[in-house]
């Protein structure tokens, strides 16, 4: 395309090829992302056959034999010490990993819709962040200093495995620092235009590099789990570090994090908007607090949908790896964890639904759907009361004569997966049917195909709910297991074929919708406080997650290849580990209402003194 | 005509859903199938 002879022509191509470079930039790192997960790139260079061929010669040495008196004592527990710095830093780092993930989004939507509130609150998250990712280095830091000191056997057969790696982690950091910088500071200076382009290019860096140090800190946390690249018998490391990093259970931990970080960061800052709306002093500050709060919401939600599939995907992944630890996690001493599990996210849909009913109060076309919310309510809970039922009971000798066994008679059954997966399946239906809802309350239709249109998203609903109900009671109950488990990837599809097609019939039937008006900041307060329970919610069931993961190991630091015989070679009891959970919790909610402070501190201006005469 | 329009609707309820029962039906037949686990026509197992 020639410019013409007008400066205006110069700058539109300019902004043509900035775009350009931005949608290459990104998709060329999509690519190298998706490559790099699949280990791909190490058949292709020569340093990859290199380093096996290096490492073959240098790393013969198998895995250490530790005995309890090698392990250094600090006068306490060092699993503890290592446990709080270790989920703190976690905590710390899915947060400012999944800012930057949605908050380019959001920017790129106010790039494409020309409206300015989207980069503001782009902005406004970015900052609340930048505190975090301080937090995030310091507690790296401590936990680096924690497991070298504490555990210097492990570590030092880790690093040996992991080689230099752990530079290229290292050296990562300072990309992401810089990029963050970058990126964050020079937000007013690449405003507009092509300079807008290239800032969120900067933000897809950005992204890449905090992605790469996620995919490179899953590797270590998988392989104590389910090692690879290793002779089992001795530990000596056989394999590249593609081969080493490429464990069974790497790319389903890769997945799983990637989109729990991104409902963990938006239950996060959905709390900071919850409490910048209840201390707003202007009705525009509120309704402006209150948009912040929705999106963070819908950004959590949208997030948590596909969460349980992931899970699902990891557990299958380890059961395929070791039956046993699967049985531990799930049918053994870890199993009671999972109904601590369905409380947890019971308590997270059901706010994040009560925060979407309140909502609806927003706009006076919500009143035609306001009578399905009592129905979608009774789901929720039926299915939440289903899914916290437990299958084995805590009995003593006589309480199992007075029952006749060791399981409910009646509500037995309600505690294996078939009933749980009917549960689970139904809540995501009825919590994506209260966004649905949401989304059409202000909006009148107007196509001539309406009827039509709600027809079949109706049916969609009633028949994807039946499905699930049948697959659910006849594969689970009355065929062999094979076929109750191959049942289970029906009732998936079943509910994401309700969300897919009611999201692509809903934006069709949106075309030229009269929109009816809508007051932001018309909410109740306490809607706001379902914005606080999200991420205290999400922060605990983090934690409970991450106890499950770590003693799924049992006695070992590496699964069956090297022991762990320090003091602590055994899963701590259930109510122990609850405690230290509401610990790190409690821990996280302190340092994030720092954060919160610290955000708010960079606007506060002090009024200079009057100065009074003669003086 | 009041008839004629109510009768319009059944028919279109009966097709909607129809055409979803198909369709969740073969849905079925195909992804229990894809695992290995077929299906016969009265959705029962296979094997």
């Amino acid at each position: 395309m020639k410019p013409n002879h007008h400066p205006e022509g110069y700058a539109e191509i300019g902004q043509q090829w900035a775009r350009r470079a931005f949608n290459t930039m990104f998709w060329a790192m999509l690519m190298m992302l998706v490559l790099g997960m699949l280990g791909i790139a190490s058949e292709y260079t020569s340093m990859g056959s290199a380093w096996a061929a290096e490492e073959a010669v240098n790393l013969s040495a198998g895995a250490p034999e530790i005995q309890t008196v090698d392990y250094p004592k600090i006068g306490f527990s060092s699993r503890s010490v290592v446990w709080i710095a270790a989920q703190m830093h976690l905590f710390f780092a899915a947060f400012v990993l999944a800012v930057p993930l949605f908050v380019v989004v959001i920017e790129w939507i106010g790039v494409k819709s020309g409206d300015e509130r989207y980069d503001d609150m782009a902005h406004e998250f970015m900052k609340v962040s930048m505190t975090a990712y301080s937090i995030t280095a310091l507690f790296g830091g401590l936990l680096a200093f924690a497991l070298f000191l504490l555990y210097p056997h492990f570590m030092g057969y880790m690093t040996r495995v992991f080689d230099t790696q752990m530079l290229w982690y290292a050296l990562l950091f300072f990309a992401e620092s810089a990029i963050l910088y970058i990126y964050y500071y020079s937000w007013q200076a690449l405003r507009y235009g092509n300079r807008k382009w290239v800032h969120l290019s900067f933000g897809i860096g950005l992204n890449v590099v905090g992605t790469s140090l996620l995919f490179i800190a899953n590797a270590w946390a998988t392989f104590m789990m389910a090692p690879s690249g290793i002779d089992m018998a001795s530990g000596a490391v056989t394999g590249n570090i593609w081969e080493i990093m490429r464990g069974p259970l790497w790319n389903p931990v890769n997945l799983h994090r990637f989109i729990a970080n991104i409902a963990f960061g938006g239950a996060v800052v959905g709390a900071y908007a919850g409490y910048k709306l209840l201390s707003a002093k202007t009705l525009s500050e509120r309704a402006h607090y209150d948009w912040m709060g929705y999106t963070s919401n819908f950004i959590a939600v949208l997030a948590f949908l596909p969460l349980p599939f992931a899970g699902y995907w990891l557990m299958a992944e380890i059961y395929a790896y070791s039956q046993q630890m699967g049985i531990t996690a799930m049918g053994g001493i870890l199993a009671w964890l999972f109904i601590v599990q369905a409380v947890l996210i019971g308590t997270i849909l059901l706010a994040s639904n009560y925060y979407l009913w309140s909502g609806m109060s927003r706009t006076e076309g919500s009143l035609r759907y306001q009578w399905m919310i009592k129905y979608i309510a009774v789901v929720l809970v039926l299915g939440f009361l289903v899914w916290v039922t437990p299958h084995t009971l805590i009995l003593r000798a006589s309480e199992v004569a007075a029952l006749g066994g060791s399981h409910h008679h009646l509500l037995g059954p309600l505690g294996i997966m078939p009933a749980k997966n009917i549960a689970v399946n139904l809540m995501l239906i009825a919590t994506f049917l209260s966004f649905q809802l949401y989304r059409r309350s202000d909006k009148q239709v107007t196509v001539s195909w309406a009827a039509w249109g709600n027809a079949f998203i109706v049916a969609i609903y009633l028949i994807a709910i039946l499905n699930i109900i049948f697959a659910g009671i006849y594969y689970g109950y009355f065929t062999n297991t094979v076929y109750k488990v191959g049942s289970s990837v029906t009732q998936v599809v079943s509910t994401l074929v309700v969300i897919v097609a009611g999201v692509l019939i809903d934006s069709f039937m949106f075309k030229k919708a009269k929109i009816l008006p809508s007051v932001w900041g018309q909410v109740s307060n306490r809607s706001q406080y379902a914005l606080f329970a999200l991420p205290v919610a999400f922060t605990w069931l983090m934690a409970l997650m991450g106890y499950v993961r770590s003693s799924v190991r049992t006695h070992w630091h590496v699964y069956s290849v090297v022991k762990d015989n320090s003091v602590d070679n055994y899963i701590p009891a259930i109510g122990y580990a609850g405690n230290m959970m509401t610990i790190v919790t409690v821990l996280f909610l302190l340092c994030i209402l720092f954060i919160f402070w610290i955000a708010s501190l960079s606007n506060t201006k002090q009024i200079p003194p009057i100065k009074s005469e003669g003086h | 005509m009041m008839q004629r329009q109510k009768g319009n609707r059944l028919i279109m309820w009966i097709v909607a859903i129809g055409i979803t029962v198909v369709f969740f039906y073969g849905l079925n037949q195909f992804i229990m199938s894809a695992q290995g686990l077929p299906l016969n026509l009265d959705l029962t197992p296979a094997q």
